[in-house]
């Protein structure tokens, strides 16, 4: 009894810690993002510190609620988009570190996870009583049914692979060290096909329909202001870093401190040593860095948003035949065929 | 609001405007939305009224010329050229031939500034921003070249009646050719962007389509219908400045080998084009250029003793970059402030144009297709009729306010005024 | 999708900006402690963008030479010259539209432009904003 209190109370404080590096993380993360954004522009751009002061300034404002609203949906929505975004990442693996909820979850429950904040978006939005929302959340809902044909695809063939959902299992070792050629052709394509996907879960452009600036004025948090907007800000970012972690558990698991011989493949946290550890959350820092610069930021500046029903395209054609072909290799290789 | 009760219930309306990122003025429209289809749309201007017109009665000429030009931020150039052409027709005062080149190199600089410019909004408003900047930053050289010519980046301040007040001499040269070589080689960068990316051919094409038959209906003017094929350009049908001793054709799609369509893509191709032209002219124009004076009406304080004692009415029309525009100046004598001054800018025409192209389109191309007649609503803006109690808004043909100003003319006799 | 703006996008990454600097690089936490630092000589700005030639900035007026004939009062749009008592010529340089028609209207040549463009002050009527007070 008591110890499993103890044990409840560590997981307890490490979800906590874990779900504040989180949100450190991203708004670090988001701030790199507006940085080389604006470099790539031949801008000068914001500090690095921008979205921290931005976040700060938000929760000092005061928060609206529209007379047209339905106010415990509309205050519910952000908490619940923040919350889910925070849980997922508990469930991953961060660099050397063992994702806290090992065990309690797979990679099912990630994409479930994934589409929480979507679903909180879209309800806040209509909630909001604003036809500008309204619509915004109409494209997001059908944004996010569009998106999620070749994540479920790429997640399939992950479990398909592995002959299992736990991410921790499935990051344990390198998915291009599990196939040949044929099957490594297969995750290649799989690869681009979720790169693609990364825009769309992230709500950037091109695939930013739902808050289209220049279209629907912010879209889904047009009626936002405050502390809500402020969440809604951070379950954002909090949401891009953990896209991009997810990434790497799922393609790049690499371990710096075994190529520079700090430490074996194998050896357990605990033996280490601090200077390994140290290494390997740097190397996943710089891994998530290179994710975010070409998932989040490249794509962001070189395309131009697209119609909805033309991104739904997008993802139900192209996207979704790259992955299922991916799949098919991937299958190829493992039936010996 | 996805019932199935009937056309009534599936429909809903969204106001974009006064106030909205994708006008960059104050503007209403309000559209009838099926879905994402739009099924009405339904222009409300009357935001934006300054009442220029008015000021400009209440000062003299000479007053006036600084004002012409802040009716616009981007063609105020052009509106200074109209202003002041109209009153030398009252006038009757011709500007010398230096000046007529001088005021054709400065209008064709300018329209490579207000094109390039779109350029960059367009693509703004289908969501890339990156050619925002990059398009910017391409027309920082020419607003360079204009800030070193007239002295100030906006608001040039360069015309006067009779002429201009800068010259541009010899040592301006380089720095033209220069700019103008800047140009040629930046054009294929910018076709590249528009005419070839697949993310804003995407957006483009085929949206927003004006077909020829309602462009000569809707009588709309300049890129927005050379689009669609129209033959239409006041620099070649009636030229003014120094265009008539210039070799220019009509820019349309077909010319270069495109459709003339009258979609978003077919007007990005002839503002593109049109760049090309403008720097041609402006070739030709440095080339060709006259000696001599550089206004007709050196002495200042004659011309102004002249101003107080003509009679007339004059009309000053330019292709502006945005299409035709007309001003039209009456003066009377012993009077020193105008009398009447009107201003038809291009947008007032392209404003109808608008109804048949949004027809059938989605909501994401609103802000694209808005953008697309170049909509200058400052310059156009004119006022609307409501009636405060009930919030109901009028409109008066031309017959109407006839009938009532007449009433009015009448109600005053009979008063004894 | 490899385009020409992703070729573009990463060699402006590696160029120099376009963007005009501020005259701080970042706003400063306190508007007051950075100009004193300015004036201490701790904290460098950057200097404004130069000005071209025949820039129509702040006006200078040259009183002696002044007739009082008015005609730059006539030709001024914005009503920021006012004929005063002793005959001469006061100017509102907040009123001004650098228009230059009295520059270029005056018989005695007593008005000049000048490349001065920094006029902000804390009010309309404040130290140099009014010439000939």
């Amino acid at each position: 009894m008591v110890d499993a209190v103890v044990e409840w109370s560590i997981m307890l404080a490490l979800v906590l810690l874990v779900s504040a590096i989180g949100i450190i993380l991203g708004l670090a993360y988001k701030g790199f993002d507006r940085k080389i954004t604006a470099m790539m522009q031949s801008r000068i751009g914001p500090p690095l510190r921008q979205p921290f002061r931005d976040v700060k300034k938000l929760f000092m404002k005061e928060t609206i609620i529209p007379d047209s609203a339905v106010p415990w949906l509309f205050n519910a929505a952000p908490i619940l988009a923040l919350v889910a975004s925070l849980v997922a990442f508990a469930y991953l693996p961060l660099g050397p570190f063992e994702p806290i909820m090992e065990g309690y979850g797979d990679l099912i429950l990630l994409l479930y996870l994934l589409a929480i904040p979507a679903v909180a978006m879209a309800m806040g939005g209509l909630a909001s009583g604003s036809p500008y929302a309204t619509v915004g959340a109409q494209r997001e809902l059908v944004l996010m049914i569009s998106y999620e044909l070749p994540l479920a695809v790429a997640a399939v063939t992950f479990a398909y692979n592995y002959n299992t959902f736990s991410i921790a299992e499935i990051s344990s070792q390198p998915v291009w060290n599990t196939v040949g050629i044929v099957g490594a052709m297969g995750f290649i394509l799989i690869l681009a096909a979720l790169v693609a996907v990364m825009p769309g879960e992230l709500s950037k452009v091109p695939f930013d329909q739902a808050e289209a600036e220049t279209e629907l004025a912010e879209g889904l948090f047009v009626e936002y202001s405050g502390r809500n907007l402020g969440i809604f800000y951070i379950a954002e970012v909090v949401k891009m870093v953990f896209v991009g972690a997810l990434f790497i558990a799922l393609f790049f698991p690499y371990q710096l401190s075994n190529f520079i011989g700090l430490a074996g493949p194998t050896v357990p946290l605990i033996e280490m040593g601090l200077w390994a550890v140290l290494v390997d959350v740097a190397f996943f820092l710089f891994k998530l860095l290179i994710i975010i610069y070409i998932g989040v930021s490249l794509i962001r500046v070189a395309f131009a948003r697209f119609q909805i029903d033309r991104a739904n395209y997008f993802y139900w054609g192209p996207m979704a035949i790259i992955g299922l072909v991916g799949t098919l290799l991937v299958v190829l290789e493992n039936t010996g065929i | 609001m996805n019932g199935e009760n009937g056309a009534e219930e599936t429909t809903y309306e969204v106001p974009i405007g006064p106030i909205h990122p994708a006008l960059k003025e104050p503007f209403l429209i309000k559209f009838r939305l099926d879905g994402e289809e739009i099924v009405d749309a339904e222009p409300h201007p009357g935001m934006n009224h300054r009442g220029i017109e008015f000021m400009g009665m209440h000062r003299n000429p000479m007053e006036v010329i600084p004002l012409s030009e802040r009716i616009c931020g981007i063609c105020s150039i052009v509106h200074q050229h109209m202003f002041t052409t109209a009153t030398e027709h009252a006038l009757q005062i011709e500007p010398t031939n230096r000046a007529r080149y001088i005021r054709t190199i400065m209008c064709e600089l300018e329209r490579i500034h207000s094109h390039i410019l779109w350029a960059g909004v367009a693509a703004h408003e289908i969501g890339f921003d990156t050619h925002l900047h990059l398009t910017w930053k391409i027309r920082e050289k020419v607003m360079d070249l204009l800030e070193y010519i007239a002295g100030n980046r906006v608001n040039y301040s360069m015309w006067t009646f009779g002429g201009v007040r800068r010259d541009i001499t010899e040592e301006m040269h380089p720095k033209i050719s220069e700019t103008l070589e800047y140009y040629e080689k930046t054009y294929d960068k910018l076709e590249n962007i528009f005419l070839k990316d697949p993310s804003i051919k995407m957006r483009t094409k085929d949206v927003g389509i004006l077909s020829k038959k309602k462009a000569l209906e809707l009588c709309g003017v300049g890129p927005t219908v050379r689009a669609s094929g129209v033959k239409k350009d006041v620099r070649i049908d009636q030229p003014y400045a120094a265009y008539g001793d210039i070799d220019i054709d009509y820019v349309i799609p077909s010319r270069y080998g495109f459709e003339d369509k009258g979609d978003v893509f077919s007007k990005t191709v002839v503002r593109l084009k049109e760049l090309l032209q403008s720097i041609d002219i402006i070739k030709q124009c440095v080339a060709q250029m006259p000696e001599g004076e550089i206004t007709s009406e050196p002495k200042k304080a004659a011309l102004f003793n002249k101003l107080e004692k003509k009679d007339g009415e004059g009309i000053g029309r330019i292709e502006a970059p945005r299409g035709e525009a007309i001003h039209y100046v009456r003066l009377s004598e012993g009077r020193e402030d105008i009398d009447n001054w009107k201003i038809r800018a291009s947008t007032y025409n392209n404003l109808p144009t608008y109804a048949p192209m949004f027809m059938g389109e989605q909501i994401a191309d609103i802000p694209i297709i808005a953008a697309s007649i170049d909509p200058c609503i400052g310059c156009m803006d004119r006022a609307e009729i409501v009636d405060i109690r009930s919030g109901e808004t009028e409109t008066y043909a031309r017959e109407e306010l006839h009938e009532l100003s007449v009433e009015k003319t009448k109600k005053l006799k009979e008063e004894g005024i | 999708m490899p385009t020409q703006t992703i070729y573009t996008l990463i060699k402006q990454l590696l160029k120099k900006k376009t963007t005009n600097p501020f005259p701080v690089k970042y706003t400063p936490d306190n508007m007051h402690d950075a100009q004193e630092l300015i004036e201490e000589g701790k904290l460098e700005i950057n200097p404004p963008v130069e000005v071209p030639p025949g820039f129509r900035g702040k006006l200078k007026y040259d009183k002696e030479s002044c007739i009082g004939c008015q005609l730059c009062v006539k030709v001024c749009p914005s009503e920021a010259l006012v004929f005063t008592e002793e005959r001469k010529v006061r100017h509102y340089v907040t009123r001004c539209t650098f228009c230059g028609q009295c520059v270029d209207i005056c018989p005695t040549d007593s008005f000049e432009f000048t490349d001065e463009f920094l006029m902000a002050g804390p009010e309309k009527l404040y130290d140099d904003l009014v010439l000939n007070p």
